[in-house]
Formats: C-alpha cells, sequence, structure tokens
C-alpha cells in the first residue's frame, strides 16, 4: 500500500489537504468505533481469560486499541499495527475452526470489514516520517 | 447472518417441548376396509362397559400363537420385579412387570384385526400400523422429481384468533383412506377432502375454546377404525377418532362426519373424568390415539413446568365402538385400573405421554414413549414409581393395560429429556441371529435403541456411561451414570468455548464468557441454581415427535434431528415469587401463559426452584445463537451396522439474515427441524420440518437435495404419500409452528407429477 497522504500537505503548521476537515472528522469517527470495540475485546478478554478461556480477544482488543489511537491521530502506522492484528486473527481462527466456514462468520466478517475501512481511510492518514521530516510534532 | 436463524434454535426447542403433546398412535389395527368381515367379531361389545377389564394377555384372546409367548410370561411372573435398578447394566432396564391387580372377567374377543395397508392409502398416522414412514409407492423418482407440481392447495380456514396468536403449531398429518384425507385442524376440527382435488367433503368442529390451548394448539392426526362387528352400512362402521386439546375423545363417521352416537355421549368421551380440577390448557391431547384390538389407547400432554400437583399422566384405554372405558394403566397404583375410587382421582404429577404411541395387533401390545413427571428439572421428590417409569418405552398388554415390560432412556430425569418420537416396528436379527419381532426408538438424547418387543431386551447394544453430579442442587437425586446407545447416536461432540458463535467478536466473547461461567460437563450435566448450566443435546433433540424413518428393502433409517443446546438455570422460590413465575392454577385465562417458549420462566410450583430455560441458547444481548451452525441436519443410517451413510444439514440459511431480514442465500446452514420425513419405494425423502419454509426430495442415496418447492408458511408437519387413480401424490401441511418461528398456515399443499 501507498501512503498517499504522507506526501502531501503533510508537514507543517496547518494540516491541509486530505488530512484535513472530512477526512479528519472520518478517522476519529472510525478511531472511536475502532476504540470502544477495542476497549470492549480488552475489558472481556481480561474476563475470559481469567475464567482460563481464550487470550485472543484481549489480544486483539490491544491491537484495535491501538489501531484506534494511531488513528485518531492520523497516522499511518495505524493501517500497519491493523494488518498485524488482522494476520493474527486470520492465523487464530484458522488454527482454532479450521475451514468451517460457518464458524469463520464472527472471526473473519467483521475484522475484514474493518480493514477495508481502514484501507479506505488511507489519504486521511501520514507517514509519521513525514511528520519527523517536517520537524515539527503534529499539533493541530 | 443470521440472526433469524438463531431464532431457530430456540423455536426448535420449544417446540420440542410443545410437541410434546400427545400422543397419537395411529396404528388402527384395523381391517383394511373392503375386508372386515374377515375379522373375527369381537364377541360381546356390551361386556365391555365401563369398568370392564379384559384379561391379561394370554391365552385364546390371541390368535397368534408367538404373540402369546412373551406377553403371556409376564401375567405368569406375579410380583417378580425384575430390574428395578434401572441405572445399571442395560438389560436390566427392559423391566418383565408383575401382573397388577386382580383379574377381570375373559376377554372380550379382543383379536388381532387386519391390517390396513400403506401404499395407495396412507392409512395410520406413521404410515402403516409399522409406523415406518414409508411407502412403497415407486411413480416419483429421484430421475422425474424435478416436475413435481402442485396438484392443489386446501386451506383449513383454522388460524388463530387474536387471542390464540403465537401459540398455533398444527403439527398436521392427515390419513388417506379411500378416495378421501382425513385431517384434525390445529383446533380439532375434523376435516375430510378429495384426495384427489382438495375439494372439502365435510367438516366437523368440535368446539375448541382458545383457553384449551396449552403450550401450542396442536392436532398432530387422527386415527380410522372400522368396526367388524357393524354392518357394512351402518353408519360410523368405519369411524375417524380424535383427541383434543381440550381433552375429549371424539369419534365421527368417515363418509359422512356425523358425530357416532354410539360413542360415547353422541361421538365424545370426557378426559377429564378422574383427572382432577378442570383447568384449560393443563391437559390436552394432540397425538392419534393408537386402535390396537379395538382399544383406544390415549395418554395427553400435561403442560410441562407448572405444578408437582398436576393432571395424571395416566395411560386409558377405551372401546373403538362404545367409547367405554376399559382399563387405565396409573403407574403408580394398579388399583385405579378400573378408574379410581368415588370422588379420587388417577396419581397426580405423574410421567405422561404426549406423543404418538405405536400399536402391536400382533403382540395385542401398545408401545408408549412416556415422558417426564411433573415438574421436569427437579426430582428429589419423585415417588418411585416415578422414577421406574419416567422416560421409558413401554409395552402395555392392550387387552388388560397391564404393563409387560419397559426400557428406560433417561434415569432420574431433570431435563425434560421426554421421548418424543414415535417408535418404529421393523424386524431385526435376534441374539441367536434369526429375525425377531423389533421395536426401534430413537431419542431426544439423539440415541436409536432397537428392542426385542417381546420381552423389551436390548438387540443393538446400550451401554451405561458415567454422568456428572457436580454442580446440582440435588446431587443425591442425580443418576451417576445412564443409559446410551453404543449402536447409533444422533448426538455431537460435547461443546467446547471455540464452538461459542455470533455475528462478530463481541457477541462471540460474551458467549465465550458464559460459556465460562457456566456449569457444564458435558453430556448430563445436571440442573443448578447458583449459576447457569448448559444442557446439550437440549429438550428439542436429537429427535423429537416427527421421530425417524425407515426403509427396511434398502435397510436404511433416516433421521433429522435438531443440534443445539439450552441454556438454562434453577430459580429459586424466593426469585420466582419476586418475578410473579405463577402456575397455571393462578392465571388469568386467555393469559400469555403459553406464549413463551416452554420452560422460559416455568413455576414449578411445590419445588424448591422454577426453571428458566434459554431454548437453542440464544445471546441475551444479541439475540443470535451462541453456538455455531448447524442447528439441524438429517442423516442416512445403516440399518444393519447402524453406521452413518450420510449426513448433511437440513435447512438453508433463506429465511435467515441479519436483524432478521431474510437473506434468500440458498446455502445450507442446517436450522432446527420439527416434523419427520417420508420415503419412497423409489428412493426419495420428502421432509419440510426445517425453519426456511421449503418442503424437499432427497435422494436416499446420496443425501442430495433433488427438488425443492417454497411452502407459504412453516412445513413443520409430517408429509405423506399415496395414490389415487393411479397418480402419486406427496402432500405437507404448510401450517407453521411458533416455536420454530415460521409462519403461520392453514395450508395442505399436494404434488404430483404433470
Amino acid at each position: 500500500m501507498t501512503y498517499a497522504t504522507s506526501a502531501a500537505g503533510a508537514a507543517p503548521p496547518k494540516p491541509a489537504g486530505s488530512r484535513a476537515g472530512g477526512w479528519r472528522i472520518a478517522a476519529r469517527v472510525v478511531s472511536a468505533v475502532i476504540g470502544a470495540i477495542g476497549l470492549a475485546l480488552i475489558a472481556g478478554g481480561i474476563w475470559l481469560i481469567l475464567l482460563g478461556g481464550s487470550w485472543y480477544y484481549a489480544i486483539a482488543g490491544l491491537g484495535l486499541a491501538a489501531t484506534a489511537a494511531l488513528l485518531w491521530m492520523q497516522d499511518a502506522r495505524a493501517l500497519r499495527v491493523y494488518l498485524v492484528t488482522w494476520l493474527f486473527t486470520l492465523a487464530w481462527a484458522f488454527w482454532e475452526v479450521g475451514a468451517d466456514w460457518w464458524a469463520q462468520v464472527p472471526r473473519l466478517v467483521a475484522p475484514t470489514v474493518i480493514l477495508m475501512i481502514l484501507l479506505i481511510m488511507i489519504p486521511a492518514l501520514h507517514s509519521p516520517r513525514a511528520n519527523r521530516l517536517g520537524a515539527r510534532k503534529e499539533t493541530p | 447472518m443470521t440472526h433469524r436463524l438463531t431464532r431457530s434454535p430456540r423455536s426448535s426447542a420449544a417446540l420440542v417441548v410443545c410437541l410434546a403433546l400427545p400422543g397419537l398412535a395411529s396404528p388402527n389395527p384395523l381391517a383394511a376396509q373392503d375386508a372386515p368381515q374377515q375379522v373375527p367379531q369381537p364377541a360381546v361389545p356390551e361386556r365391555l362397559a365401563p369398568g370392564a377389564r379384559t384379561e391379561p394377555a394370554p391365552e385364546s384372546s390371541q390368535a397368534e400363537p408367538d404373540a402369546t409367548g412373551p406377553a403371556a410370561e409376564a401375567p405368569s411372573d406375579p410380583g417378580v420385579e425384575v430390574g428395578a435398578d434401572t441405572s445399571t447394566a442395560p438389560p436390566a432396564d427392559a423391566t418383565t412387570v408383575q401382573e397388577q391387580g386382580p383379574p377381570a372377567e375373559a376377554p372380550a374377543g379382543r383379536d388381532p384385526r387386519p391390517l390396513r395397508q400403506v401404499g395407495a392409502d396412507w392409512p395410520y398416522w406413521g404410515g402403516g400400523a409399522d409406523a415406518r414412514r414409508f411407502s412403497p409407492l415407486a411413480q416419483i423418482t429421484p430421475d422425474n422429481v424435478g416436475g413435481l407440481e402442485r396438484a392443489f392447495v386446501y386451506r383449513t380456514g383454522d388460524m388463530p384468533s387474536a387471542a390464540a396468536e403465537g401459540k398455533y403449531a398444527a403439527e398436521t398429518t392427515p390419513l388417506k383412506v379411500g378416495d378421501s384425507l382425513v385431517m384434525c385442524s390445529a383446533k380439532n376440527v375434523l376435516i375430510s377432502i378429495d384426495a384427489a382435488t382438495g375439494e372439502e367433503n365435510w367438516r366437523y368442529d368440535t368446539g375448541v375454546p382458545d383457553e384449551a390451548i396449552p403450550y401450542s394448539a396442536s392436532c398432530r392426526g387422527v386415527s380410522v377404525y372400522t368396526a367388524p362387528e357393524l354392518a357394512e352400512d351402518d353408519i360410523c362402521k368405519t369411524r375417524v377418532i380424535e383427541g383434543t386439546i381440550d381433552a375429549k375423545l371424539v369419534a365421527v363417521d368417515e363418509a359422512t362426519g356425523v358425530p357416532c352416537e354410539d360413542f360415547g355421549e353422541n361421538g365424545v368421551v370426557d378426559l377429564w373424568t378422574d383427572i382432577g380440577e378442570r383447568v384449560p390448557g393443563w391437559y390436552a391431547v394432540t397425538a392419534p390415539p393408537a386402535i390396537v384390538r379395538g382399544v383406544v389407547v390415549t395418554g395427553a400432554q400435561v403442560k410441562d413446568g407448572q405444578a408437582e400437583d398436576a393432571p395424571s399422566g395416566v395411560i386409558r384405554g377405551f372401546d373403538a365402538v362404545t367409547g367405554a372405558f376399559l382399563w387405565a394403566w396409573d403407574m403408580d397404583n394398579p388399583e385405579n385400573a378400573d378408574g379410581p375410587a368415588e370422588g379420587e382421582t388417577y396419581t397426580r404429577g405423574t410421567p405422561n405421554m404426549w406423543t404418538t404411541a405405536t400399536g402391536d395387533e400382533e403382540l395385542g401390545q401398545v408401545y408408549l414413549p412416556m415422558g417426564n413427571s411433573s415438574v421436569d428439572y427437579y426430582g428429589s421428590n419423585r415417588i418411585e414409581s416415578e422414577n421406574e417409569w419416567a422416560t421409558s418405552l413401554v409395552a402395555l398388554d392392550v387387552t388388560t393395560g397391564e404393563p409387560v415390560w419397559h426400557f428406560q432412556t433417561v434415569h432420574h430425569d431433570v431435563w425434560d429429556y421426554d421421548l418424543g418420537s414415535q417408535a418404529t416396528l421393523i424386524d431385526y436379527p435376534g441374539p441367536e441371529g434369526e429375525e425377531v419381532p423389533a421395536v426401534l426408538l430413537p431419542s431426544k438424547q439423539g440415541d436409536l435403541y432397537i428392542l426385542d418387543r417381546r420381552t423389551g431386551e436390548p438387540l443393538t447394544p446400550v451401554g451405561e456411561i458415567e454422568a456428572p453430579t457436580a454442580g446440582s442442587v440435588e446431587p443425591d437425586f442425580i443418576s451417576p451414570t445412564q443409559p446410551v446407545s453404543e449402536w447409533h447416536t444422533l448426538r455431537k461432540d460435547p461443546l467446547k468455548e471455540s464452538d461459542m458463535w455470533g455475528f462478530t467478536a463481541l457477541d462471540q466473547l460474551w458467549c465465550r464468557i458464559q460459556f465460562r461461567r457456566s456449569n457444564y460437563e458435558g453430556f448430563y450435566t445436571p440442573p443448578s441454581s447458583d449459576r447457569h448450566w448448559i444442557q446439550y443435546p437440549g429438550y428439542n433433540g436429537g429427535s423429537d415427535w416427527g421421530s425417524v424413518a425407515v426403509d427396511v428393502e434398502r435397510g436404511v433409517i433416516v433421521a433429522n434431528y435438531n443440534d443445539v443446546p439450552n441454556h438454562n438455570r434453577l430459580i429459586p422460590r424466593e426469585e420466582a415469587d419476586a418475578r410473579n413465575l405463577r402456575p397455571i392454577t393462578e392465571q388469568v385465562s386467555g393469559g400469555d401463559g403459553g406464549s413463551n417458549a416452554e420452560g422460559a420462566g416455568d413455576p414449578q410450583a411445590g419445588a424448591p426452584y422454577a426453571i428458566e430455560v434459554n431454548a437453542g441458547w440464544r445471546n441475551d444481548i444479541t439475540g443470535m445463537p451462541c453456538t455455531a451452525p448447524p442447528y439441524g441436519g438429517i442423516r442416512a443410517i445403516d440399518l444393519a451396522t447402524g453406521e452413518t451413510l450420510w449426513d448433511q444439514p437440513l435447512g438453508t440459511a433463506r429465511r435467515n439474515g441479519p436483524f432478521g431480514i431474510p437473506s434468500y442465500l440458498p446455502m445450507k446452514i442446517g436450522t432446527p427441524n420439527n416434523g419427520g420425513s417420508v420415503l419412497t419405494g423409489s428412493g426419495l425423502i420428502f421432509i419440510g420440518a426445517a425453519t426456511d419454509d421449503l418442503f424437499r426430495a432427497i435422494d436416499i442415496e446420496t443425501g442430495e437435495t433433488l427438488w425443492s418447492d417454497v411452502l407459504p408458511a412453516g412445513g413443520q408437519a409430517n408429509p405423506i404419500t399415496y395414490e389415487v387413480d393411479g397418480q402419486q401424490y406427496v402432500l405437507i401441511a404448510a401450517t407453521g409452528h411458533h416455536f420454530m418461528e415460521t409462519p403461520t398456515g392453514d395450508y395442505l399443499i399436494a404434488y404430483k407429477l404433470p
């Protein structure tokens, strides 16, 4: 994938172009949703671990929470973190239930939908390297 | 996906429960219609005056020599109670029971009657008297079934009133006799229609009020009897007999629908007699009676979960011509064989039989799939006879009403594992390899048993497994072992956390947390109160009232089954009172007591706990099922070996989807299902049953679906096949089922080749 955004008005004072306005709102809405899911998964997942159950949900919740935090900042690493989370989910899902497609519905459908949303959000993201090149921290 | 489908599981569970209604045993041992004369005339109908009891099986009254054999042994063995300890080895379960009560006067001509043949006709609820749900008809074949088209659609007109909304599950299966189809509607309207055109011949409304509706308005079928002692042109020579949900036995003339004046009072026998206080909806017949040697045998549904002090599960025999009471089998009190003493009732709260019994004209027996005691989920205060007879297949001598043997399928049942499936008569190799008369019994736990029907001895291996008791509120009552079939079971492996399901990871996670928090030690995890327990299989089965179908030529059993757990909790009495869970006796009539899933907050008055059942274990937040599909399947089993030939999910996802929106996806998901199948001589299986509202034809060799039609309502009914003027028809009722959450209808739809 390409971080289309990074280039452009990446840095300085006032973020412009794709990182501003509608995209910013969109990123924050999506971030809030993903963040809420992530926190729920962390909380429930810890409960499940304490009950002796699967560790997947807490770990996936951490991945989602990190993704949400980065997305809030429109940091392109959000996508990378989420990709890792998604691949981890994929591996876990097949490890747990194999090619039982009905059983895969809760495991793969929603995470893949989130992946697609994040891909759509690419224009809203900027690479952290662009920040550094810009020599400033993002301070909207 | 699947919001809807998730619902279905619950429904199926519920329905199971509901189904638990009455027993219809359809078998009419009667003579073929045109040959009634050949039947030995029952000697003296007048001898069968109410209260008169006929002699125990033996001697002269039985024409079949070998019939006398085993059956006669029982009475000759007075006082011997064999195998009373049902919790041990399997053979012990088959108990030979001693003769109970004093011998009465001589048998009044209770000889075997000629049987009607299945083929052009569908003369018994289960097809032939053997209840195999098999017809030799072969005009419709796997090659031409794709061309099936509707021959006619008949509507009974029996649809729920506003008050009865959500309580309908007609489960209609007509009989086909001569040129007519005879049936009962959901609320027991008797109807005859032309079998080729669907035109109505007559109808007779039995006047059942809405408040009589128990869990469901259901009438699975009727039975037909031809009285050999009546003249050929007598009215009611051939009669249609049904049990109603307001607990009447009704007999009308098969040709005209006129009530039989010689039967009871103007064609009606009141089954509330000697039961106790009339509480509409508590005591209801929903299955066709078995008629054996001129004796109408019926039990009744006793609505589950209400109170310990509930109507008796007594089984009674009545003369098929006069309606006269002949005998009663009160498991706890043999003295009640001639009826209870003045002012008394039959023993209350005893296990009942709500489903269809099977008649055995040759042996003079009737096989009763018994349910559980009232109440279902608590047992410490049950009496010994209940523990002995509950959830057993009981063979009664139909001439005396005395038990010959019984075979128990669960000890100390606290799971509502009623026997719901009608047993099937077959011949099967005995211990020496010779064919012996046998009976095939499916259970809600999914086990298939084959027993010698002369003795109850298992002909296939039966094991006894250790059962968990931890977490029980009554660990001393819970049986430490339980029987299982080592020959074949429809039951799947115990649930694992990874079997939990949902639409997303969030609802799946919630179910996984519930799974870990629940009391679950696998099969037969006992009821608990401090936390929920998981019951798997749930009370829908396994096999329920639709039972299995058997093709003895091909040597194949076809079994459709449910595969859903229940998530339950015993509710302490204080909490139940706080929730205002009241038994049926304290409810306002016409209330919503019957509209919830069975067990979803039942008071169990008299027990220390009420019961809450989450049938199909749906996520309490989303309504999605907590376990992954499939929720039901259909399987072919080798009758000789018990091996699975093929196994397929039954039901597509077309009616299921997120937020209850039908997806119209043709993918097989395997839905809960209720209602059995019919097999044809040409190797086809016809079945509705699933919650996708499809009626389909399946190739018995491969399990492949060859044809289907979309029904206008749920197809939760056993289909039939028959022939008129050389044309084969297949028919199913699309009447829907509230618990299966399929649309209610009043349709009977017949198909034929163009």
